[in-house]
């Protein structure tokens, strides 16, 4: 399993536990209109991602996450920049 | 190694009275050793700043702002993140003369392009002529200095390294101190100028006879450094009598709330603001469990309470659950106040606890408007509301009818004070500055309340205004952002906040909506929750109703407090909720009479 792939499956299982009533959930989901992560649920999400990967995100890269799979792509190049 | 901050000033008096700005005050501390500590998303103290080194850095930076070729009396914007670049930038501008305007920090996933449209709103009503922010926001900061004319952007190294040039004339006490654009929808920003004769009138205030401060006493603050109640309550304040602070940021505090109640333990804290939701945020993240006895709250004297409706239930919660730390329910002190007035109007007494007023939630209250004291067990529904105490010495409150008399106690009015920190003008506003003046040169502050022993009873902030986490919201920016989706017509839209099923507060977007299509009705309810959560990062509850379902008033205005009613009376009715009428019956969208 590619390393993307696996961030998709890990911040997929967060979100699962955050929205418990959300459809599917795939890189193309829209964190605010599908799953309806507004600014407090937003916090909680970034903080689960952030202890399960020890990163911290910064606030103004949030402003620019749309989409499931923009979470995956932030959380892979954090991960990429750390090692490089 | 990060030294730690002092927690008192060893041999310097503790003094609050006779400065006339905030330099004055800052030159004063500056000759102690207390001053600010700051602390990352992990709560780790990571920079330390006295007030001395505060002092200093202001000085030395103040001929470089002039460098930047920025005359006196120019506005200087300034993304308040909670760092010493910012406080110290700050204050580098009143050395200067240079009037600093703090910008709000984006909170919204995804929402870039409404953040970038906030902040050059506001440097455009502001005529910013010099943007600062750190490297992380500084893209688009200079993104909205483009689109506002503000001629620079730049970092906060950039300035420092600028050559210094000129000599730099403090603000004097008849000057001003900064702009706070707090109140106002984003497209027509309202930004409170704020005077030195304000500041240090409303900071005396509040730091002698509201709090009652004393040498010893220590703060801790996640509230942020754009909103009055973090800049004048937890930074200028404490200034202003010496005092330590240690900061968390926003951010911080929201992704982990206990980290509050950490530092509080950790330093021995006696003073710490919040609006409710943050004692319900910290509450509700306890639950989840932990041992809270190794938090240690008893030096926590004031609890401060703020910035939205009190709700005392959760209070209650939150005073229960962190009993075994030793948190004493007495701390709670709530207080009323507004950026208008800098900051603080009443304040109920330290060392008391809530204290509530009990009336009758029937009509009475209403309609008649008339809060009428009841007792819990009458069989008639009730209304538990927080006193928020007397006026500050110098400040009067009264309540005022529509046509501006003056209400006895119980009837519930519009709030309206009067007071030596009462701001003389919106900037470069005067229609809106004209408004909220009555004719006797009182303030009407927007929010209705009535008094009881003299005690400022709050029932509701402005009418049209959306308060949801602490944060002001105007219903204006949903609406129109609403309105930019295809598919919807300006007009077709009214947004307002409205008590759910279990009493909490929700946002209600309602939206007019001709699609027949109910896959097309379901793809536009996303559009607009999303929109929403975009521009404001807030949940909605969308309602699509049929055409003419919204009430508006004889000047063709928006009328959001009869929707607001027809919603609460449960006369709106989503066209998906709605069985569906027999075929034969299924009348023309035309002919659909406007529930």
């Amino acid at each position: 399993m590619s390393e993307r792939a696996a961030i998709l499956e890990t911040v997929v299982a967060i979100l699962r536990e955050q929205c418990p009533e959300a459809g599917e959930i795939g890189p193309e989901s829209d964190l605010v209109a599908d799953l309806a992560i507004d600014s407090a649920a937003a916090m909680d999400l970034v903080m689960e991602v952030e202890d399960r990967y020890d990163l911290d995100i910064p606030l103004n890269e949030l402003a620019d996450l749309r989409t499931v799979g923009d979470l995956v792509e932030l959380v892979a190049r954090h991960l990429e920049g750390r090692q490089g | 190694m990060i030294r730690p901050l002092a927690d008192h000033n060893r041999t310097l008096p503790f003094r609050v009275e006779g400065f006339r700005t905030l330099i004055e005050g800052l030159d004063y501390a500056a000759r102690g050793e207390t001053g600010f500590g700051f602390h990352d998303g992990r709560g780790r103290l990571v920079a330390v700043l006295t007030y001395g080194e505060l002092a200093e850095r202001a000085r030395d930076l103040a001929p470089r702002l002039l460098g930047l070729g920025l005359a006196r009396g120019d506005r200087v914007a300034l993304v308040a993140t909670t760092d010493p670049d910012f406080i110290t930038l700050f204050f580098a501008c009143q050395h200067a003369g240079l009037v600093p305007v703090p910008l709000p920090l984006p909170v919204n996933l995804g929402g870039r392009e409404a953040y970038v449209a906030r902040l050059a709103a506001m440097m455009r009503a502001a005529g910013a002529r010099l943007a600062v922010a750190g490297t992380d926001f500084q893209p688009m900061l200079a993104e909205a200095a483009v689109q506002a004319g503000v001629p620079a952007a730049l970092v906060p190294a950039e300035v420092a390294a600028c050559p210094p040039r000129g000599r730099p004339v403090p603000f004097g006490e008849d000057d001003p101190c900064y702009i706070q654009y707090s109140s106002g929808s984003t497209s027509m920003p309202r930004g409170v100028l704020v005077t030195q004769r304000a500041l240090v009138a409303n900071a005396r205030a509040i730091a002698r006879d509201g709090l009652g401060l004393r040498p010893g006493d220590r703060c801790v603050s996640w509230l942020p450094l754009y909103h009055d109640m973090g800049l004048v309550g937890c930074c200028l304040t404490p200034t202003l009598a010496q005092i330590p602070v240690d900061y968390l940021a926003p951010t911080a505090f929201a992704r982990r709330p206990l980290l509050w109640i950490e530092l509080i333990s950790r330093y021995r804290a006696t003073i710490s603001y919040a609006p409710t939701f943050g004692y319900e945020l910290a509450a509700r993240r306890a639950e989840r469990g932990g041992d809270l006895a190794r938090f240690d709250l008893t030096s926590w004297r004031v609890a401060g309470l703020g910035g939205e409706m009190i709700r005392p239930a959760v209070l209650d919660r939150f005073a229960r659950i962190f009993r075994p730390a030793g948190f004493d329910p007495r701390a709670f002190v709530a207080s009323y106040g507004l950026a208008e007035a800098t900051l603080a109007v009443t304040f109920a007494p330290v060392g008391q606890g809530l204290r509530c007023d009990l009336v009758r939630r029937d009509d009475t209250l209403e309609r008649a408007r008339l809060a009428i004291p009841a007792r819990p067990g009458e069989g008639v529904p009730v209304r538990d509301f927080v006193r928020c105490g007397r006026p500050l010495p110098g400040y009067r409150v009264e309540i005022r009818d529509e046509a501006g008399r003056a209400l006895p106690e119980r009837h519930v009015g519009r709030i309206c004070i009067a007071g030596p920190s009462l701001m003389r003008e919106y900037f470069r506003d005067p229609a809106a500055s004209a408004r909220v003046f009555e004719p006797d040169g009182m303030l009407d502050t927007g929010d209705l309340g009535y008094l009881v022993d003299g005690e400022l009873v709050v029932t509701g902030r402005s009418k049209d205004l959306i308060i949801v986490g602490g944060r002001n919201i105007w219903p204006q920016d949903l609406e129109w952002a609403v309105e930019r989706l295809s598919g919807v017509r300006a007009g077709d839209v009214a947004a307002f906040a409205a008590p759910d099923e279990e009493g909490r507060e929700e946002v209600v977007v309602v939206v007019e909506c001709r699609l027949a299509d109910p896959a097309a009705r379901a793809r536009l309810r996303r559009e607009v929750r999303g929109v929403v959560a975009r521009t404001a990062g807030i949940d909605c509850r969308v309602l699509l109703v049929p055409p003419r379902s919204l009430a508006y008033t004889t000047s063709g205005k928006l009328s959001r407090a009869t929707v607001r009613a027809r919603w609460l009376r449960g006369e709106l009715m989503d066209l998906d909720a709605a069985p569906p009428l027999p075929t034969v019956l299924a009348a023309p969208e035309s002919a659909v009479e406007p529930v």
